[in-house]
Formats: C-alpha cells, structure tokens, sequence
C-alpha cells in the first residue's frame, strides 16, 4: 500500500495535480475564472496548427538540452551551462550561416549552421570540461559561471559592426545580424500553417541516438562507469579525463546546436534574447528526467506546451504568463522534494 | 548484577538475516566478548545496541530497564557508549577541541579522573591529524567515557593497531571492567579474546552458536566460529585470525632475477615530510613478498605508485625491464601488472554495476556487435564462465557487484586481475579484509598459484600471522620506510617484524 503511493508516477501525478490547482488558484487572484483559464492555455497549446507548431518547436529546445545534459550526467557531470552553450552556438552558427553565399542549397546550408552550432557549443563546454578532468575544478560552478561570459560574447557579437551586427543605416538599426540567407533556414516540417521545423526531428533524432550509444554501446557503460567510480574506471584504465571532456563536449555541443536552430527559425536573426531561457528550462528538464531519453522527451513536450499555452493565457484571458512560470517552478520542486520520499521509501 | 540483556535480538534485510534471535546478556565488572567471523552479525548487534538501527524483532534492556534507542542519541543518554573502528575524530583540531565538541560540563576534572583511573592521559594540545592511530584510538575511548557510561561497546578497535597498542587497549578494558564497567569487546581476533575476556559469546551466521564461554582456549572456540574442527584450518587462516602459533611457509631459493624493481622511490606529503621515502624494492619471478606494518606507514601510497593512481615525486618502478613510472594504468594493465586495491568499493571494483561489467570494464572493445553495438550477450557468458571457475556465488553475471557478499565481490575483482596474460606481476593490498574464512582460502589460494605460475607477487597486509604463513620475505613499513626484508621462515621473524612494526629496532 505504502509503496503504491510512494511509487514515483503516482508522486508525479500528485505533483501535477496540486501545481494545477495552484495555477487555477493564481488565475482567479487575476479575476479569470477556471474555465476561461484552461480554455485560453490549451487554445495556447494544441488550439491551432500554429499553437501545435510553436509547442512542438519550443520542446525540441528543450529535448536536445535535456539530451545533453543526460548524457554529461551520465559521466557524473552536472552540466548548468546550456544557456551560456546555446547562446555561443547561436553565435558560430549565425557566423557559419551568414559566410554562406546567398544562393547556397538547403543541403549544404543546413548542415553547416547546424554543424557549426554544434562545434561552438561544444568548444565551450570543453573549457569547463578540461578544467574539471585537468584541475578537478567544479564542472557546476564553471559552466554556470560560463553562462554569463556566454551571454557576453552574444551581446558583443550583435553590438559590433566588426563582428555579427547587420550594417548600420541609421540610429533606428536593430543590435542584431542580418537575415541567414534562404538555404541556411531550417526547413518548415507538416503543414504551411504550422511554423514547426527540422528541429522536431533533430531532437526525437538525438534523443534516439542518445539512449542508444547510453544503452547498447561499450562507450555509454564507460561513461555510466565513470559516473559511478572515476578511481575504479581509471585503474581499469579507461581515460577518464576524456570521457568527462567528451561528455560534457557532446551536453555544451547539442545546446549549441538548439542555438543555431533557434536563429535557422523565423526570424532568421540572432539577437541578444533569442534564447528566453531555454538553457535553464532545458537543464530542469534534464533534471527531472533523471537518465530516462523517454522522459525527456514527454517532460520537454509539457513544458514546451505550457510555455506556448502561458502566452495565450495572458494574450487571451488577461492572466500573466509569469503563473505557469510559477506553476513549472512548484511542479519541479514538488518533484525534487518528493524523491527524497520515495528514495527513503525504496531503502 | 546484569549490565545489558539482549532477547531474541533479529534485523533482516529484504530475505537477508543479519540476526536471528541473538541472546547476550553482559554481567557489570566483565570484559565480555562477542566472536565471530566478517558478517556473523557482530556489526549489526553492536549498531542494533547503539540506536543506530532498529531491529526487526527481540527486545533489550539496560540495568534492569526496557532499553529501545531508536537513534543513537537515545543509547547515549541512557549510557551507553560506542567506540567504532573507524574514528570519529575531526582531524584537523586539536585534541581538546574534539573534546569540547562533546559539551560535557566539567571537562578538566573528568579528564584528570579518568587518567587517574584508568592511566588514560591524552594530549590534549595536539591536532589529532598528527597523532599515531594508537593515540587517537586512546582519545576516542576517552570520548566515550567522559560521558560516564555504564556500558562501553567496542567494535573491532584493534584492527588498525600496532602490538603495543594493543596490549595498552586490552590493559584499558581489563581497568574498567575491574572498576566495576560493563565492557563487551566485539572482535574476530581469538588471541585478543583469551587475553582479556571474562565470558565469550560466539556468532555464527546471525545465530549464537555459543554463549557464556569461559574455557576462552583457541580449540574451544574455533569450531564454534567456523562451524569446523580447528584442525581443518589452513596455516594461513590461523594467522589471520591471530593465533600465536602460526606455521610459516618452507624457505625456498629464489635464484631468479627481480623482475619488478622499484628504486628509490619517493612521496612527499603535502604539509612536508614523506609519506613514502627512498624505498628500494626487488620481486623475483615466483616469489611472494609480503608488506608488513601498522596502517598509515606508507602501504596504501605505495601499491597507489604501483597502479598509477600516484606519480611519486622521485624514483622508478620498472616492469621487467620497462619503465612504468609515469605509464597510465592501461599501459601497465598491457605490461602485466595485476593490481589488487586496498578499498575495494573505492577502487577496485563499481558497486552499482554488474559482475560482467566489472569484469570487463577494460577490454569492452572485445566485446562488440556491427563494429559500434556492446555485445552485453557474449560478456555474460564469458562473465558466466569466470564465475564458476573461481567458485563466486553471485545470482549471475548481471547481478549488480554490491548485490554480492564482501569475499565475493574480492573474488571477482582477484579473478579480473589474474585474468591478465601474460601475469607478470601481482600487487595486492589487504586481500583478505573483511572476508569470511572460506573465501579467504579460496583468495589467498589464488595467489599463491599465480605465483607458483610465475608471477612477481606483493601482497599488503596488517595481519602479520597471514604474511608470515603466506610470503617468502616480508617487509616492514614504518614512516614511509621500507625495513630490510626478513626471510619468514628464519627463526625469530615473527618477533622481528613486531618490533619492526612499531619501529623499534630489532
């Protein structure tokens, strides 16, 4: 009886029930009644082909986070740098789309903002995981600070003429790059009116890859290895150091690569905010999916469609997008607090 | 007048019986000692009367009085005290800092009681990080009895310890019994036993197998422990459990050039000084050559230089012929240098992965399908195949490693490392910790084959009646140096290598 209810669907459902009441709760202090809320969230969510598009989208952010960092946390790395990785991906892969001609096919342009995205991402989550395998410094408190300087290297590249910003023709100029020539874009996927791209694709397509090389191959068990004992793994000699650069270089690679998706969408731009988060929102994800590529999967969808469904609660009902932020942050500390519960029910 | 009762004491874990309706009953004014091999349940007894778990049936009571402590603050405000194996000292105060942590009113008057009375004086302005493993032993006793308590458990608390301080902490627990304490001495070492106990208690498998002994004779007790007649008992496991007379093996000529060499080799601690210093060291083909000493001289540093988890700061180890000081592990694994580590769960093996994984972590890249697939399948039944030659009862080849008892767990990590071809050379630290008597048989009959093979063997360990029955020279640590090597057949060793230990000169 008592392990039913510690059973950790059973918690979660539990969870998601009392972060929905509170949501219900939160919408009335706005002055909306119930129903009005949840109509305008899954109208914001699955109403249209467009919410759908823009739902799915934003999950695949969040997937191809959650899947690099499973994979570092595999090796025993705690990766909290996917924002300060995204933003330098989208970096290198804006500079790597806007080198291209105007006139490049979609199948050379793709793949190389995409490759480039990845390649940025990864050299920057390297430094954290060089500093850790060659000084044992933190990789926790090296990527979260990578965050910041990540950022700045952002704002740096849009601000200056020299380096990504589009020509300045007057004082009204955006800080932001020029368009990505047509065959640099992320091709749209399903139906015109759904803005969902590629990248729905690349995320299912990596979490596959993931859980794959994770399960069934001889570096995944070196990585479960060393996450579990880098001193037994050293003496049986694998190479620990890189394994844990290479772990933490394949987490920083596909957040950089979700950096170049997100210029290769509409409006084809890199601008300093072009992220809104996702590098946190993904590591909770990765978080909450402890290991499993199934769950990152099903958590990066909810939260995807939560995000979509928060903005059309405040555009249509009036309640502020902030309360499924609030509701997202109680759903994750629910669940945090509750494995507490059922570690110690498992004991 | 009777100090702690125990009644049909049980604690299972899942299908596991650890106890199974224990009956003690300890008399105040005895040293009372409760015997049985590694995982007889004597661990589990003395954390069930500490408070520090909850057993699953059976009651206890303390002077007359229900006693049930459910944590142990409890146990130590009804009076009874703990003194673990492992210290629970802070390492980097002084003496009297740890002492105040206690926040017992009167401190200085309680210490100046206690040395009156028991000759316990400790240093009280000392870092504890800096005392030998005998003294900071001495401040942990006195920790538990500043309290004043009316019973005084100790769990093993000879096992780091030197002769000497031995004898001083047997002298410790006869005080206090005959000052009218209640002592109970838990151990798996016959030879302390007779020395210094009123009454025995035997644990076998969970169960009394005997209680209220006094005839405390190593042929009384042996058989009750071990569930055998002593006279089945190998030399070697007479040395292990420490009894006096210990049969050493034949003197044999190694004629033979060393084929691990190390020459000066040097460690320096990090604060100054050496944790290892100019030791020279010679293996021939063939021969065992065991590493005596107190824990803490030096050992654990020296089989780190030997598996490349440690660079030393100067020196070489060279590897019949090739130089491995600086090589990583892998390239030592190629060169035939099997390493055995002190901790087990640390470094030799990875509790939460399987036996097959722990078997093979090195040599996965033999084990695929379609060139990138691990063939888990191929793994296991190799894994399968190892199981059954070496005798390790696991549940399988995927049965997680930390699903398997301590002498298990030894034997998969043993088998790994003898799986080496060629074997050039062997090194292991403590083989033996922590086994029950069948696998350190099986263990320590592993390696002397390898060595009648023709492998270099090193073998670490603090049971010196083990090294003596088991190696053709041993060693003595002290302080980071290594002494001459004593033959161990040669008359007189044992009493050598004791004084060696704790660094007086022979």
């Amino acid at each position: 009886m008592i392990a039913a209810v510690r059973h950790p669907v059973f918690v979660g459902a539990v969870a998601a029930i009392v972060a929905a009441c509170a949501g219900l709760l939160l919408a009335a202090g706005a002055g909306t009644s119930p129903a009005v809320a949840v109509d305008a969230l899954v109208e914001g969510m699955t109403g249209t082909p467009y919410a759908i598009g823009s739902s799915l989208n934003t999950a695949a952010v969040l997937a191809l986070i959650a899947a690099g960092f499973t994979v570092a946390y595999r090796a025993g790395l705690v990766n909290v740098g996917g924002e300060g990785q995204l933003c330098v991906g989208g970096v290198t892969g804006a500079a790597a789309g806007l080198a291209l001609p105007q006139g490049v096919p979609g199948w050379i342009g793709v793949p190389v903002v995409l490759i480039a995205g990845f390649a940025g991402g990864a050299a920057w989550a390297s430094i954290a995981g060089l500093l850790k395998a060659k000084r044992g410094t933190s990789e926790v408190i090296t990527t979260l600070l990578l965050n910041f300087v990540g950022a700045g290297v952002l704002a740096l590249a849009v601000h200056e003429e020299a380096l990504l910003r589009q020509p300045v023709t007057s004082a009204e100029t955006l800080p932001q790059s020029a368009p990505l020539p047509p065959g640099a874009r992320l091709p749209l996927i399903g139906s015109i009116e759904s803005p969902a791209t590629l990248i729905v694709v690349l995320a299912v397509a990596a979490a596959l890859i993931v859980a794959l090389v994770l399960r069934h191959t001889p570096t995944g068990l070196r990585l479960t290895a060393v996450g579990h004992s880098p001193a037994a793994s050293a003496r049986l000699g694998l190479g620990v150091a890189r394994l844990e650069v290479g772990g933490l270089a394949v987490a920083g690679g596909l957040a950089g690569a979700a950096g170049a998706c997100l210029v290769a969408t509409a409006p084809y731009v890199l601008a300093e905010h072009f992220s809104s988060g996702y590098g946190f929102t993904g590591l909770v994800v990765g978080l909450l999916a402890r290991g499993s590529l199934t769950a990152v999967l099903a958590i990066a969808l909810l939260f995807g469609l939560l995000t979509n469904g928060g903005i059309n609660l405040q555009l249509a009902a009036g309640v502020p997008a902030a309360s499924v932020q609030v509701v997202q942050s109680l759903l994750v500390l629910l669940i945090a607090a509750s494995m507490i519960w059922t570690r110690k029910g498992a004991r | 007048m009777i100090a702690l009762e125990i009644a049909g004491l049980s604690k299972t874990y899942g299908s596991v019986r650890a106890l199974d309706g224990v009956d003690l009953t300890v008399e105040a004014g005895t040293v009372h000692c409760v015997l049985g091999e590694n995982g007889a349940g004597k661990s589990t007894l003395c954390h069930a009367v500490g408070g520090s778990l909850t057993p699953s049936a059976g009651s206890m009571s303390l002077f007359g009085t229900r006693y049930a402590p459910r944590r142990p603050k409890e146990a130590i405000a009804a009076g009874v005290a703990m003194v673990h194996q492992h210290f629970s000292l802070v390492s980097t105060l002084t003496v009297a800092e740890n002492l105040r942590l206690l926040r017992v009113g009167g401190l200085a008057a309680r210490l100046e009681r206690l040395a009156d009375r028991y000759g316990l004086a400790v240093p009280l302005d000392e870092t504890v990080g800096d005392l030998p493993l005998g003294v900071r032993q001495r401040v942990e006793i006195v920790k538990a009895l500043l309290r004043e308590p009316r019973l005084l458990v100790l769990d093993e608390p000879t096992g780091v310890l030197g002769p000497a301080e031995v004898d001083a902490l047997l002298t410790t627990c006869r005080r206090i019994a005959d000052d009218g304490g209640a002592v109970v001495l838990v151990t798996h070492k016959l030879g302390e036993v007779a020395r210094v106990a009123d009454v025995a208690t035997v644990l076998r498998g969970g169960k009394v197998a005997g209680s209220g002994l006094t005839d405390l004779s190593a042929d009384n007790l042996i058989p009750l422990m071990i569930g055998r007649p002593a006279d089945d008992l190998a030399p070697v496991l007479a040395g292990t459990l420490g009894l006096s007379e210990v049969v050493v093996r034949d003197e044999r000529a190694i004629d033979q050039a060393p084929v691990l060499s190390l020459r000066d080799i040097s460690v320096t601690r990090p604060g100054g000084g050496y944790l290892l210093e100019n030791v020279d060291l010679d293996i021939a083909p063939g021969e065992i050559v065991g590493v005596a000493g107190v824990e803490g001289n030096g050992q654990t540093e020296l089989i780190h230089v030997l598996s490349g988890a440690l660079v030393p700061d100067a020196g070489t180890v060279e590897l019949a012929g090739e130089d491995l000081t600086r090589a990583t592990p892998a390239r030592r694994t190629a060169a035939g240098l099997g390493v055995v580590p002190e901790d087990r769960h640390h470094e030799g093996c990875v509790p939460e992965l399987d036996v097959a994984t722990n078997l093979y972590l090195g040599r996965l890249g033999e084990y695929r399908r379609f060139h990138v697939l691990l063939d888990k399948k191929a793994m296991r039944s190799a894994a399968t195949a190892v199981i059954e030659k070496h005798g390790i009862s696991a549940p399988g080849p995927a049965a997680p490693m930390s699903a398997l008892s301590g002498g298990n767990q030894q034997k998969v990590v043993l088998a790994r490392e003898l799986a080496l071809d060629p074997l050039v050379c062997l090194a292991a630290a403590q083989p033996t910790r922590g086994l029950d008597v069948g696998a350190v048989d099986a263990v320590l009959g592993r390696i002397r084959a390898a060595a009648a093979a023709g492998a270099a063997v090193l073998v670490v360990s603090s049971e010196l009646g083990e090294l003596l029955a088991l190696c053709d020279r041993v060693v003595v640590a002290y302080r980071g140096k290594l002494s001459e090597a004593i033959v161990a057949a040669a008359p007189g060793a044992h009493d050598k290598i004791a004084h060696l230990m704790i660094g007086a000169t022979a």
